[in-house]
């Protein structure tokens, strides 16, 4: 009998973890199947699909008006953004631009839901990490913010605040005063998580020179947003193609060269004081007019009809978000396909995690930032 | 007089063997008493402790200020149905967590306890070389979470384990290096420096002052034995979901989360006996442990902040800091402890 | 464009005891933490929850029905004596599965259908469906 010497084969010397979709630090229902040498990721793979609701197709059965519940549960941290992106298609397609005062509005929730993702990620990258109090900092902030949604919108995450030329309802003085007396006070607690984080050595030690992303291995896996921009490549929809009024805004996008963990962890924080620059900015100006285009009425909303085809991006606090829309003429869209960013800033990480250490493993998924609602959809 | 004289003299009319027997066995069940205590007071402290430095309020239903929320806790853990993974191995799956709670008991009936009023002193072992069965019975801990992470057949156990053994080997040696400066300075002073009893009466100033960098190393050392962050690889909540103790559920998880706290409180005590003067100090008098008690709680209020406030260490770097830095700060310690026992005879 | 700047190199250990502390200090400040049913946070205006039914006003037009992204809205027959509800239909809602997207709000053309700030609606599970009479009474009238 011939016994295989499996001492010799080093390509079995490896043990098969399956890491997830119930685990702590996965974000939600990410699977990741890892190949371990010891403490050593020889090889990672990600498997989604847990979370996939059909949100696609579910868009195609339902109104143009309707959409927009299914955006907002897609990237549910951040869903101003999301809401912002299918309109961004929604309005080309149907020939309804919004008014000015609209678009000034969109700008300033957009900017603070991103500010509202942002945080929810720095608090759970301290969590990958082991720290447990970071966390509730950031949630604190957070609901600030949402409470500014509530004011505005009636609801905290799930808004359907935008709606199909326009926003549900305008914006009054005292929600300008809150939103003015958060972007005062927002910037000196920043500054203090910020502190948490980066005055730590440990913190330090386990993010720099962890997870390189090279800017060409980043283009060629579609990677955007700040994990871009830290890769030391200026993009940013926002500034390429600008959409809304963002042209008129002063801002600047952060970049990093260093290209690893600590990077992606500055670029948000930067983001987080550039999207607080932008609000203040946006407030003062915030032109008086209509919130609504009269062609959009409420009791128009489901006899809207639009016809061709439109691919409209935006920035999302994730990456580029892109919402590709087909309308044959009837009042349903006729294809609905999202572009999400995660899911293509995911599709990286088998790269990134590359032979290294278990624990870097998770630092690197975390400053991914995955929402498995956007990436499952 | 102290309390197990106390109880011998109680127990003295059942002649000499049987009452010391009996005393023993009563001072015992005080210690474990205290210990439990303490434990559940530990628990609270902490999740209260938690919930405000996060800005929350914590545990606040059960009971006035939630008093009896650990009570409840328990209760519940032991009315849970304990699961069985099916491949396990088995007498060292159901041993593992007796060891680990057994270890802490250990440790606790050794260490001095310094004098309370008219109850006296709650040491239970009075040997001459109780410093070394001290690091002894603190040596059996990570046994019990080896077999643990062995015997329960998955993975993330087993890389537990793993990391466990890893991390105990780079941290025991310095620590002992540290343990032996302050032998090595008690020795000036008296014949028998392994006594616990002595090496802490000696102190004429707490030997933290003199040997700063030995307090350091040795508290290092002492948080990473009850493993919490930094220092918690072997069970790190977000990578490996609780390390070794995963297939815990039931009492058998509840031992070994008491041995984590138990094992917290332990090493404030060790601390702030060896090098913040134990039970001495400025009027102590019959009220050493009292003394004892604020030191080592102070030393549990700063390792909940370290553990609140500081990300994970990755294993290889705690493995580098253990050999590369821990290991020959202790040595510099040693040089200096040696210097001031000749020199200065402190 | 700006590039982001490291941040500047502590002394070590020195940084970590800084960050330790400031997390420590949080311990004096008041926690924010609200205790729900004895206090209640401040709703805002436009804080909507749960749906309620003007039974005079509804026209039966079914638009809401059509507009639920969920379809958590259809019509029921209902006998009652509406002159302008002449086929006498008028919704009920699923709570089990509503989103509260206020588009049926939005949409209603006599404003019979409409959101309050009503949002403590436990149930048994199989009672999530309001019919249109129980949608027009305050949330304690109706039978759980």
């Amino acid at each position: 009998m011939v016994v295989p010497d499996t001492a010799q084969d080093t390509s079995k010397d490896w043990v098969e973890l399956n890491i997830g979709p119930q685990h702590p630090s996965t974000h939600g229902v990410l699977r990741l199947k890892v190949k371990l040498d010891g403490e050593i990721v020889k090889d990672v793979e990600p498997i989604i699909g847990y979370l996939h609701r059909n949100a696609e197709k579910l868009c195609e059965m339902d109104y143009y008006c309707d959409a927009l519940v299914y955006f907002d549960r897609m990237d549910y941290v951040g869903a101003m953004n999301m809401e912002l992106g299918y309109l961004e298609a929604a309005e080309k397609l149907l020939g309804i631009p919004p008014p000015e005062r609209a678009q000034w509005i969109r700008v300033v929730m957009a900017e603070l839901s991103r500010i509202a993702s942002h945080l929810v990620w720095a608090g759970a990258f301290g969590l990958d990490l082991g720290m447990l109090t970071p966390f509730f900092y950031c949630f604190i902030e957070r609901e600030k913010v949402l409470r500014i949604f509530t004011a505005v919108s009636g609801s905290r995450q799930q808004t359907n605040y935008m709606s199909i030329g326009g926003v549900y309802q305008d914006i009054d003085d005292q929600i300008i005063y809150d939103i003015e007396q958060f972007t005062e006070e927002f910037p000196k607690k920043l500054e203090e998580i910020f502190n948490t984080f980066v005055k730590n050595d440990i913190f330090i030690s386990r993010n720099k020179g962890i997870g390189i992303l090279e800017p060409e291995v980043a283009i060629q896996y579609g990677v955007t947003g700040p994990m871009l921009r830290a890769s030391g490549i200026e993009y940013d929809v926002r500034k390429a193609e600008p959409y809304l009024v963002y042209d008129k805004i002063n801002f600047d996008i952060p970049v990093s060269y260093k290209k690893d963990n600590l990077a992606r962890f500055l670029v948000r924080f930067e983001e987080m004081r550039q999207s607080v620059k932008i609000i203040k900015q946006a407030i003062k100006k915030i032109p008086d007019g209509p919130y609504f285009n009269p062609k959009a009425k409420k009791s128009l909303m489901i006899r809207l009809r639009g016809e061709g085809e439109v691919y409209a991006r935006t920035e999302s606090s994730k990456g580029e978000f892109g919402v590709y829309l087909v309308g044959d003429g009837g009042v349903k869209p006729y294809r609905v396909h999202v572009r999400s960013p995660a899911l293509k800033n995911l599709s990286v990480l088998p790269v990134l995690a590359k032979d290294v250490m278990i624990a870097d493993l998770f630092a690197i998924s975390g400053t991914i930032d995955l929402v498995f609602g956007e990436v499952d959809r | 007089m102290n309390v197990l004289q106390r109880l011998q003299a109680f127990f003295a009319i059942l002649g000499h063997y049987p009452s010391y027997i009996l005393a023993y066995f009563f001072e015992t069940l005080f210690m474990i008493i205290f210990v439990t205590v303490m434990l559940i007071v530990m628990i609270y402290l902490f999740r209260k402790y938690m919930a405000r430095v996060q800005l929350r309020i914590g545990p606040n239903r059960v009971g006035k200020f939630g008093s009896l929320q650990l009570i409840a806790d328990a209760l519940k853990l032991v009315g849970k149905e304990s699961i069985l993974p099916r491949k396990r191995d088995d007498l060292p799956y159901r041993v593992a967590p007796i060891v680990v709670f057994l270890g802490l008991i250990m440790a606790f009936a050794i260490i001095p306890y310094g004098d309370f009023y008219y109850i006296g002193s709650l040491t239970v072992t009075h040997s001459n070389v109780s410093l070394l069965l001290l690091f002894a019975a603190i040596a059996i801990m990570p046994i019990g979470e080896v077999l643990a992470g062995v015997s329960s057949n998955n993975k993330y156990a087993v890389i537990g384990a793993l990391r466990g053994v890893a991390k105990d080997i780079s941290f025991e040696v310095p620590m002992m290096m540290s343990v032996l400066a302050l032998v090595m300075m008690a020795s000036a002073r008296t014949s028998e420096p392994l006594n616990l009893t002595n090496l802490i009466s000696v102190q004429s100033i707490p030997y933290g002052i003199p040997q700063i960098i030995g307090l350091g190393v040795f508290f290092i050392a002492m948080v990473a034995r009850a493993s919490y962050s930094p220092f918690d690889m072997s069970e790190s909540d977000s990578e490996l979901v609780s390390g070794h103790s995963i297939e815990y559920s039931g009492m058998r998880f509840g031992m070994f989360y008491m041995g984590m706290f138990g094992s917290i409180f332990l090493g404030s005590m060790i601390v702030s006996l060896l090098y913040l003067g134990g039970y001495n100090g400025p009027f102590s008098g019959d009220a050493g442990f009292i003394y004892l008690l604020i030191k080592a709680m102070i030393l549990v209020i700063i390792s909940f902040t370290i553990w609140l406030s500081v990300p994970r260490i990755r294993i290889d770097k705690f493995v580098n800091m253990g050999w590369k830095y821990l290991l020959p700060a202790a040595v510099i310690n040693l040089v200096i402890a040696g210097i001031l026992t000749l020199g200065l005879s402190l | 464009m700006i590039e982001v700047k490291e941040p500047k190199k502590e002394v070590p250990l020195i940084g970590t005891i800084k960050a330790i502390a400031s997390v420590g200090k949080h311990i004096f400040q008041k926690p924010v933490t609200l205790q729900y049913p004895e206090e209640r946070p401040n709703y805002p205006d436009r804080f909507r929850y749960r749906i309620f039914l003007s039974l005079d006003d509804c026209v039966g037009c079914t638009l809401c029905e059509q507009v639920c992204p969920n379809r958590s809205i259809t019509m029921q027959k209902v006998n009652r004596d509406n002159p302008r509800n002449k086929r006498h239909i008028y919704p009920d809602v699923n709570f089990g599965t509503c989103t509260v997207c206020r588009n049926c709000e939005e949409i209603c053309p006599t404003d019979a259908i409409y959101l309050t700030h009503t949002f403590e609606l436990a149930r048994t599970r199989n009672s999530f469906t309001y019919s249109p009479e129980e949608l027009s009474l305050p949330e304690d009238e109706v039978i759980k």
